[in-house]
């Protein structure tokens, strides 16, 4: 197999056999959860859930990540907030906003849309990478973060990283053959879509679930969240 | 040790609100930086994620496919007896269930309950601290944790009855309003009780105590366990159902506030003509309506500032009543802690946390960051609506050799009755 193949292999069969994976090991996880059962709050409410849902969602995706420094923990963790904000943002930049994986999505979802220059993006991932490099140094130093991670938050950290860095060289067209960087970068994302339903990758999921949750507990007294 | 219980309990309690949170965790370790007891000490095993680390395993192992994949291969081990001892010294000595972690979580993870459950499958196994569970087994035998038992709490209110000259209804037929008391301010504040009597009596309340719904404290509900937090919950609700109240007000107490107010509705039935409340609501109502008239400035000498409460005002949502009211009474000498309402730094003495002997060290270490923030405002009084925010201020002032004035809320408000 020379690596012609190999590409066509890796963006095709496997690349949807690992889709499904992903969206079957999602719906299972997300099944499972739900059908633990729900058991409702009979306290009395002092103020409205829904204003708390409303607020909470408002700072979570503005405020925080937009201006972390409005939470006075950011002064004791700056680098948490920081890289962990800018990968975040580099990462759905580059999924979302980049053309190349627009075209994919197209050709998933059969529409597309305005994407972003791809100087934007590149810099936007090179910081991405970057940031992820700084919260794995801080991952390894730490206390706290020692002490809660294992070799599934290590695993974690490398199967995001790989299809980042083989997508940042791929498109600096480096060290490699186009072919070779191609099939690696489509490999590396097909681990990861299989790895993300049996990880905590999973948590932008879950997400909307403890926001809410959140929102609710902090709206019912009548607190802002 | 009944490690199989505690299992037990923690699978019980995650159903899909438990479990959905523990799935959003992703483990980035930032509610370490708010839990006080973490920055304090800068015990790792204190951040708040770690805390609720057993009810993740036990929930992974029992219903996650890569919780049971970790287990078959050796990358995790069963809940062991070791486990339940440590974790006992974690979630009992170096938390308080403050929540102030759920704020700072990037996820939204209402942090604190899950720490409470894991209390409960603690409880569940018989790994409470020692001293907790004597105050547990003290409050099932006696009516009170703190030795009040029927004789001492008619003493003591025949005493405060005569010195502050006050009138204080006792198992007053057709009362609309049952006040129940916390042996803290029993035992150690009595004129607070001479202060909510006081106030009652001038905003004209049909009120009273009762002999039989007497200790507002719940120790069941510190340790974690269902059964005995139900059970001192019914001593309460079955008297204020049988002398058919309207309301029920919980006096300076914190934690007992939390579990009548928001946890008792999900573990039995409450009439929904019977309203709980907390004296400081109480208080903002009787201000709000004119049916008290405070002295305005009766308290603006020198500097005052407001410690929130995590039960009261984090938890409680009775966060604008003590500023309404500092600001009739002290409108010139309040001033604001930082961070504060909401975001308000716990005491360190809350959850149960005073009442173990062992816990002391971390206590005064957490209580430290409060004296910081309150130096900074250059206060020489802190007031607060809680009876053991104020027992852990009163014994780190003596402590730490401090020069503050403490004081309680309902206390000021009483102070600067007008006539």
């Amino acid at each position: 197999m020379n690596w012609t193949t190999f590409l066509q292999f890796t963006r095709g069969p496997l690349f949807q056999a690992s889709l499904l994976i992903f969206v079957g090991g999602m719906a299972y996880r997300l099944v499972r959860v739900v059908l633990l059962g729900w058991k409702g709050d009979k306290a009395p409410a002092k103020g409205s859930k829904l204003a708390g849902v409303v607020k909470t969602y408002l700072k979570g995706f503005l405020i925080f990540p937009f201006v972390p420094w409005v939470k006075r923990t950011f002064n004791r963790n700056p680098i948490i907030y920081l890289a962990g904000g800018l990968f975040h943002l580099g990462l759905f930049s580059a999924i979302i906003l980049g053309t190349p994986h627009m075209l994919v999505w197209k050709s998933l979802l059969g529409f597309g849309w305005p994407t972003l220059p791809l100087p934007i993006v590149d810099w936007l991932s090179a910081a991405s990478i970057a940031a992820m490099i700084a919260l794995l140094f801080y991952r390894r130093t730490n206390p706290v973060l020692k002490l809660i991670s294992g070799p599934a938050e290590w695993l974690n950290w490398l199967l995001v990283f790989l299809p980042m860095v083989t997508g940042y060289i791929m498109t600096h067209h480096l060290f490699f053959q186009y072919e070779v960087l191609f099939s690696l970068h489509m490999l590396s994302v097909d681990v990861l879509l299989i790895w993300i339903p049996l990880s905590r990758i999973s948590h932008f999921m879950f997400y909307f679930f403890s926001r809410t949750i959140h929102g609710v507990e902090f709206g019912k007294r009548g607190v802002t969240p | 040790m009944q490690t199989q219980k505690a299992i037990n309990t923690f699978v019980k309690e995650t159903g899909g609100w438990v479990a959905s949170q523990l799935e959003a965790c992703t483990r980035c370790g930032m509610c370490a930086e708010a839990c006080h007891f973490y920055q304090a000490t800068g015990v790792p095993e204190y951040a708040p994620v770690w805390k609720v680390e057993l009810l993740r395993r036990a929930y992974e192992q029992r219903f996650t496919v890569s919780g049971k994949v970790k287990l078959a291969i050796g990358l995790d081990a069963e809940i062991s007896d070791e486990d339940l001892l440590k974790w006992s010294s974690y979630v009992y000595h170096a938390c308080t269930v403050c929540n102030k972690c759920s704020m700072v979580c990037p996820m939204g993870i209402d942090l604190g309950t899950l720490i409470h459950d894991v209390r409960s499958g603690l409880a569940e196994a018989g790994v409470v601290p020692a001293d907790l569970a004597a105050a547990v087994q003290k409050q099932l035998e006696e009516g009170s944790p703190l030795g009040m038992t029927d004789e001492v709490y008619a003493d003591r209110l025949e005493w405060v009855t005569d010195d502050w000259e006050v009138d204080i209804p006792i198992d007053k037929e057709g009362a609309e309003t049952l006040v129940v008391l916390s042996s803290i301010e029993v035992m150690k504040f009595p004129q607070n009780i001479a202060a909510v009597a006081e106030v009652l009596n001038a905003a004209g309340e049909n009120w009273t105590l009762s002999t039989k719904a007497r200790e507002v404290v719940n120790f069941g509900f510190y340790e974690g366990s269902h059964s005995h937090t139900t059970l001192f919950l019914k001593r309460l609700l079955d008297q204020a159902v049988a002398m058919g109240v309207k309301r029920l007000v919980v006096t300076e107490c914190g934690h007992a506030y939390d579990a009548l107010r928001w946890t008792a509705y999900n573990l039995m039935d409450i009439p929904d003509s019977l309203e709980i409340t907390h004296i400081t609501g109480l208080l903002g109502e009787y201000v709000s309506s004119g049916r008290i008239k405070l002295k305005g400035g009766a308290f603006n000498e020198g500097k005052i500032t407001f410690h929130d409460a995590c039960k009261i005002q984090r938890k409680g949502g009775h966060i604008n009543e003590p500023r309404q009211i500092l600001n009739i009474l002290s409108p010139d000498a309040f001033v604001e802690m930082t961070p504060n309402r909401e975001e308000s730094i716990c005491c360190g003495g809350g959850g149960g946390v005073i009442a173990i002997k062992d816990a002391d060290p971390v206590r005064y270490a957490a209580f430290e960051l409060k004296i910081d923030q309150v130096n900074k405002t250059g206060a020489d009084t802190v007031v607060m609506s809680c009876s053991n925010c104020r027992l852990q201020f009163t014994d780190g002032k003596e402590h730490f050799n401090l020069d503050w004035k403490i004081n309680g809320l309902t206390q000021m408000v009483a102070d600067a009755l007008a006539d």
